[in-house]
């Protein structure tokens, strides 16, 4: 089967073992002082300044905990036609990231549970692409 | 051992001036900083020669903007400095001036923040994430709105009211650039911006300019400076973020930090403030900040919001300006403005805005980075 072509496949990939349609994974960094990451860089450690060998990818479950979310209404860049929902999601594995829920009309409230799933996006040069959205965890 | 601003010679705003904050127009932003420089001067009433130093905010208006102003005052060769820190260009620069003063380099200092509404250019850092182009300011707040709302169980209606207090404030001030009174109901219905946020609880896009000159003792003897109408500045506090639990918010975790170093410089509690100026951008940042300040614990904002205690003539007057909501937010002027505000407030000459007795003021700003200014402001006895 041929691999899924991913919009930004440096931030998060497939989990190689789930099935298809398959599961994301994130693709963090953990730092030799204990502190989680996301996304993964080797600029240094924001927490101690550590580079080098003591920065690793760290793989994170995308299950996570609801902080907030909200409907944008009105958004000025045209590549992104509103309205969508942002999510803000504490992830299991330690770092907080937001980013777009799957479906609007999914009611979702603070302290709910918060999984992702892999969307697929028609791109304007028509190719299938797909992006990694959060979804309410069943 | 370092040493804070309060232990270096005492430094006072002696002059303050505006351009009113208004929306995107046709004026240059020469004739705006002008505007304000030369009523700041008036203030002070001293000519522009006894200028040492000028310190130039403006996060918009692109490279070298400040010379091309300044030049027009009577080019007098003293030096210059352009200072860029997003949201709180202002109070960098300000806190600059303070510095340079305190430290005896000059005795007399300008600082002037100016802005016209331009693109924001912000640079590549070779980091990606996962949707940030989708995640403009107003959505980062209506996130911590909705987080607010969940986590002290308070209605969504309630945080607007922080408009309401902030556009009455507003209307009073004739350098605001939201000049009327709101009702609730006006507030909630206006256009929905992201989340519960509506357009009259976002600051509004607009241009302008505010000037603060400050001298130190002998600045003002040497200029014949009027030293009942100085105030002095006795705390001056820059922080950066850090790394912070997760889902702690940052802005209130960086403003809870910094107000702690400001207050313990200037030897005062929260409760002793008379006048705070916020960065109140969006409806919710006042409480969390009155909150992070220490005015009342976590999620009791609202409460305090409701019994009247941050109106003009409350326990403390918070925004009296109208806060970024109602006076505006052009950027590069904000944080002086802020300065401005508190100075008219402690000299009594706030007019139909003024608070009764106010003798301490604080100034606070934060800009994305994260960082976050806080200056506290005395009347002289
Ligand atoms: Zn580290």
């Amino acid at each position: 089967m041929q691999p899924i072509k991913l919009l930004k496949s440096q931030l998060y990939s497939e989990d190689p073992g789930a099935g298809r349609p398959a599961d994301p994974i994130l693709q963090g960094g953990r730092c030799r002082c204990g502190y989680v990451f996301f996304p993964m860089q080797v600029y240094g450690c924001e927490r101690c300044g550590s580079r080098g060998n003591a920065l690793t990818p760290q793989p994170l479950s995308t299950r996570g905990t609801l902080l907030a979310s909200a409907l944008v209404h009105l958004h000025a860049d045209k590549s992104r036609p509103a309205p969508f929902t942002i999510v803000k999601v504490a992830l299991d594995d330690g770092p907080v990231v937001r980013t777009l829920l799957a479906d609007d009309s999914c009611d979702i409230v603070p302290g709910q549970r918060m999984t992702a799933k892999l969307v697929s996006l028609q791109r304007d040069d028509g190719e299938t692409v797909f992006d990694l959205r959060f979804v309410a965890a069943g | 051992m370092a040493r804070t601003l309060n232990e270096l010679r005492p430094v006072y705003v002696v002059g303050i001036g505006w351009h009113r904050y208004q929306n995107p127009g046709e004026t240059p932003y020469v004739a705006l900083g002008l505007t304000a420089i030369r009523e700041a001067l008036a203030d002070a009433r001293i000519e522009w020669p006894a200028v040492e130093s000028s310190y130039v905010a403006t996060a918009l208006l692109g490279m070298a903007s400040g010379r091309q102003m300044l030049r027009h005052l009577g080019a007098s060769g003293a030096p210059l400095v352009h200072i860029e820190n997003a949201s709180a260009s202002g109070s960098t620069a300000f806190r600059h001036a303070c510095i340079e003063v305190a430290s005896g380099i000059s005795d007399v200092a300008l600082a002037i923040g100016v802005d016209k509404r331009n693109p924001v250019r912000r640079s590549d850092t070779g980091i990606d994430h996962l949707a940030d182009d989708a995640i403009v300011p107003f959505t980062h707040f209506a996130l911590l709105t909705n987080e607010y709302a969940s986590r002290h169980r308070v209605p969504v209606d309630d945080i607007a009211r922080v408009a309401v207090k902030n556009h009455r404030n507003g209307a009073k001030n004739p350098n605001a650039q939201r000049q009327q009174e709101r009702t609730l109901a006006e507030v909630l219905g206006g256009k929905k911006v992201s989340g519960s946020l509506t357009a009259l609880q976002c600051t509004p896009v607009g241009e302008g300019a505010a000037a603060v000159i400050v001298a130190s003792d002998e600045g003002i003897r040497r200029h014949g400076i009027n030293p009942d109408r100085a105030v002095r500045v006795t705390a001056s506090v820059g922080r950066s973020e850090r790394v912070y639990p997760p889902g702690v918010g940052f802005d209130a975790a960086l403003t809870r930090e910094t107000v702690e170093l400001a207050l313990a410089e200037a030897k005062r509690s929260a409760h002793e403030l008379d006048i705070i100026e916020l960065h109140d951008a969006f409806t919710v940042e006042e409480l969390h900040y009155i909150e992070s300040i220490g005015l009342c614990p976590e999620g009791h904002g609202i409460a305090m919001l409701k019994e009247g205690a941050l109106d003009i003539g409350g326990r403390c007057a918070v925004n009296p300006s109208g806060g970024l909501i109602a006076m505006g937010h052009p950027i590069g002027p904000t944080g002086v403005g802020q300065i401005g505000e508190i100075v008219m407030q402690l000299r009594g000459e706030a007019g139909p805005r003024q608070h009764r007795d106010a003798l301490v003021g604080l100034a606070h700003m934060v800009g994305v980075g994260a960082v976050c200014y806080v200056h506290i402001l005395e009347r002289c006895r």
